[in-house]
């Protein structure tokens, strides 16, 4: 189970891509980094509400994104689609599976929360987060028990094509994934400035106690917070089987590393970070993967994320948007 | 799960009871199987084995000896300073590593053309491999221990990642393939590179282990080992009462690390054939599984729970596959899939049961249950002094949270009743 150089499979359709192209490859890197990297801000939102509101890493929720992938992929061979859709068919099946995979995320990762991490709650730090780890180690088990420890191809059901710019292909893919997930961040913006469970949880992530004194049902608006972290990892899930075409059960595990370290770039708490976080990592994954000195950028480029996660952290572990909290005692 | 609802609690109290009273050369029994005596009958347990076992037994017994030695690395990290470590693997590798490129002699440029390099003997090896994994946990630690805890969990958790990468795309190392590390060179009449005799290795293991406990039960005791245990209970209050955080976390980290060198070096030596692809997160999770199976904190736990997943793992795993798949049923569910893949959840299972039943681990360590249970418990046994100083500093602030870690300790009633 050697991990981290396998990421590479998927990656490889990029680069490849990328290098096909007389055009202009760095623009065309640039494109790619901002497709990755709206898939990339829609996980990192996840661990940033979870972190902001209980101030755990949720370790599982690389694998809860991962179960989005595999659920929808067996829904979409139940279906018996093989083929690139069209029409009334294609916006039905996308919203669907959208439905589908952020029902499936919300749920797994609403319920972690409610058996692994609300009687821990009160525990020493450590044990929320071992009690994390082994939840993830469940999810990606029993999903490789179920789909085998091989990569399976996911079909491609979203129109081929796209348009030509300035030496850059935009692919008609790439504009969806990029609409659906800023649709959602927008979304998500709206819930929590304008709803009245967006305010109880700003309440709870500044001061749990002080916020159960004012009324807010703690433990309820942790699980919404769980539900909604989840629901964007589903429906990531979903626009990354369509972006990147292959399903793992190990590709939870990377993918939310590197979403964490997105969160971390932005400064974790901060859903705007998040969002920023994503795409910069993103970026710098798309370009590390054409650009890295030597040439062999697919066996470096998680190496680099992570180099960028220990320099950000020692230089400037509030991340970029973030503000330095000094610890609670 | 308390040992009442096992209706255990009965039965265990007059097995007790007959212990404390039967008396030999003055002694109860109970007292010759308690403390460091428990740890002598085990030794001379560990000292005949090898005779009474066959050599796949002896195998198996050094692989629980090497893990045995990790656990117990990673436990000055996570159960005495209660940093969350998850990347250990990485001084894993580090001595693997040492070991296989100072034995073995052969490297490779970037053309893939052999480089010759002088070799070294293992003796000298070993320890260099701890210094090395030592300096590299200082390498990492520098930077990151001043951060939460938390956050130094996904910077290990990376560094164990990018470690074997490194050994992987670096031309040195012939990539994927791997390294051959040569087994120690013979001691006077003792040989350890016969295959068909693993003995000789398995002493080599046992003594080192033996003294990896006197080193980390000595460091428990000292005044570095109380300012650790300090820092876990309240980093605050331990930094209040003088105690230097960045370098005592530090300390914690790479000794730590040497001992992870150190487990590394005899591992490569053990198996003699290492590749990138041995090491993974799997490795660093099942080492931390060990300890909170066992107990965090606790020396003997953690040993036990060394010894009860490598058995599964090695023995049991293997052994019980074997038997099965003469079963049609049990044959074609294991022809589709990985009997690893069912291990390592039940691995993951291990861990969120334990977690939530039995904080403490199997063999809980005294100071370590009392904190699960809340400082509002009145610790009984004072008679580390610096502690109990750090605990008066600290007990202004963590005072409001001791009536709610009080409903966590619930579960864990049975221990401080087992431990008298």
């Amino acid at each position: 189970m050697s991990l981290f150089h396998l990421r590479g499979e998927g990656m490889l359709t990029l680069a490849t891509l990328a290098a096909g192209q007389p055009n202009n490859i760095f623009l065309q890197q640039i494109e790619n980094g901002i497709t990755l990297g709206a898939v990339y801000a829609l996980v990192a939102l996840g661990y940033t509400l979870v972190y902001g509101i209980i101030e755990l890493i949720n370790f599982a929720h690389g694998d809860v994104f991962m179960w989005s992938t595999v659920v929808t992929l067996a829904v979409v061979q139940a279906m018996g689609l093989n083929a690139p859709l069209s029409g009334l068919a294609l916006v039905g099946i996308l919203a669907l599976l959208i439905v589908i995979g952020m029902v499936v995320s919300a749920v797994l990762n609403v319920s972690i929360e409610r058996f692994a991490y609300r009687p821990l709650r009160k525990a020493p730090r450590l044990a929320p987060l071992i009690a994390a780890i082994g939840a993830s180690f469940i999810l990606e088990n029993v999903a490789e028990l179920w789909r085998g420890a091989g990569f399976v191809s996911f079909p491609t059901i979203f129109p081929l094509g796209g348009y030509h710019l300035f030496g850059v292909q935009i692919n008609y893919l790439d504009i969806f994934i990029v609409i659906i997930a800023v649709a959602l961040m927008y979304g998500l913006n709206l819930f929590i400035r304008r709803t009245k469970m967006g305010k109880a949880m700003r309440a709870t992530a500044q001061d749990p106690e002080a916020a159960a004194l004012m009324g807010v049902n703690i433990n309820r608006t942790i699980s919404t917070t769980f539900v909604i972290g989840g629901a964007l990892a589903g429906a990531a899930g979903v626009i990354y089987n369509m972006y990147i075409g292959e399903v793992w059960f190990f590709t939870g595990f990377q993918l939310g590393l590197i979403a964490f370290t997105a969160a971390v770039l932005g400064g974790i708490g901060n859903i705007y970070g998040a969002v920023l976080g994503g795409f910069v990592i993103g970026l710098v994954q798309a370009l590390a993967i054409q650009f890295f000195p030597g040439g062999n950028g697919i066996a470096w480029s998680d190496a680099t994320v992570f180099a960028i996660l220990v320099i950000i952290l020692v230089v400037r572990p509030s991340g970029l948007l973030g503000q330095q909290v000094p610890d609670k005692v | 799960m308390s040992l009442q609802q096992l209706g255990l609690a009965g039965p265990l109290a007059s097995a007790r009871a007959w212990l404390e009273n039967t008396h030999i050369a003055g002694r109860s029994l109970w007292w010759y199987l308690t403390g460091w005596r428990l740890g002598l009958i085990f030794l001379l347990v560990a000292v005949v084995l090898p005779s009474l076992l066959d050599q796949t037994l002896v195998t198996s017994a050094i692989s629980i000896f090497i893990y045995a030695l990790l656990a117990l690395g990673l436990n000055i990290v996570v159960g005495y300073a209660g940093l969350l470590d998850l990347g250990y693997v990485a001084f894993f590798v580090i001595g693997s590593y040492t070991v296989a490129v100072g034995t073995g002699g052969i490297l490779q440029d970037a053309h893939d053309n052999p480089l010759t390099i002088p070799t070294y003997p293992f003796w000298l090896l070993l320890p260099l491999a701890a210094v090395l994994a030592g300096v590299f946990g200082v390498l990492l630690g520098a930077p990151t221990l001043r951060l939460r805890g938390d956050y130094l969990a996904i910077v290990t958790l990376g560094f164990g990642e990018i470690v074997p990468i490194v050994f992987q795309n670096l031309p040195f190392f012939f990539g994927n393939i791997g390294m051959s590390a040569l087994p120690p060179a013979d001691v006077g009449p003792i040989t350890f590179s016969d295959p068909l005799n693993a003995t000789p290795f398995y002493f080599l293991t046992l003594i080192v282990l033996v003294l990896v406990i006197l080193a980390v039960t000595a460091l428990r005791d000292s005044s570095l080992g109380r300012a650790w245990i300090a820092i876990r209970e309240d980093e605050t209050a331990a930094a209040a009462a003088g105690v230097n955080l960045v370098r005592t976390k530090l300390l914690a980290f790479s000794m730590g690390a040497v001992v992870g060198g150190i487990g590394g070096a005899l591992n490569a030596a053990f198996v003699t054939t290492i590749a990138p692809s041995d090491f993974n997160f799997g490795i660093s999770i099942t080492i931390l599984i060990m300890i909170v199976l066992g107990g965090i904190g606790s020396i003997p736990g953690v040993i036990l729970g060394a010894a009860l997943l490598r058995f599964f793992d090695v023995y049991l795993l293997g052994t019980v596959s074997n038997n099965l798949e003469g079963i049609p049923a049990v044959a074609t569910f294991l022809a589709g899939h990985d009997i690893n893949t069912a291990k390592l959840l039940i691995y993951g299972l291990i861990l969120i049961v334990m977690i939530l039943l039995r904080p403490q681990g199997l063999i809980p360590d005294r100071r370590r249950s009392r904190e699960l249970k809340g400082i509002g418990a009145a610790p009984e046994d004072t008679s580390a002094v610096g502690l109990l100083a750090l605990e008066e500093a600290g007990i202004s602030s963590v005072g409001e949270s001791a009536a709610d870690e009080t409903t966590y300790a619930g579960t864990g009633s049975d221990a401080q009743g087992r431990e008298g």
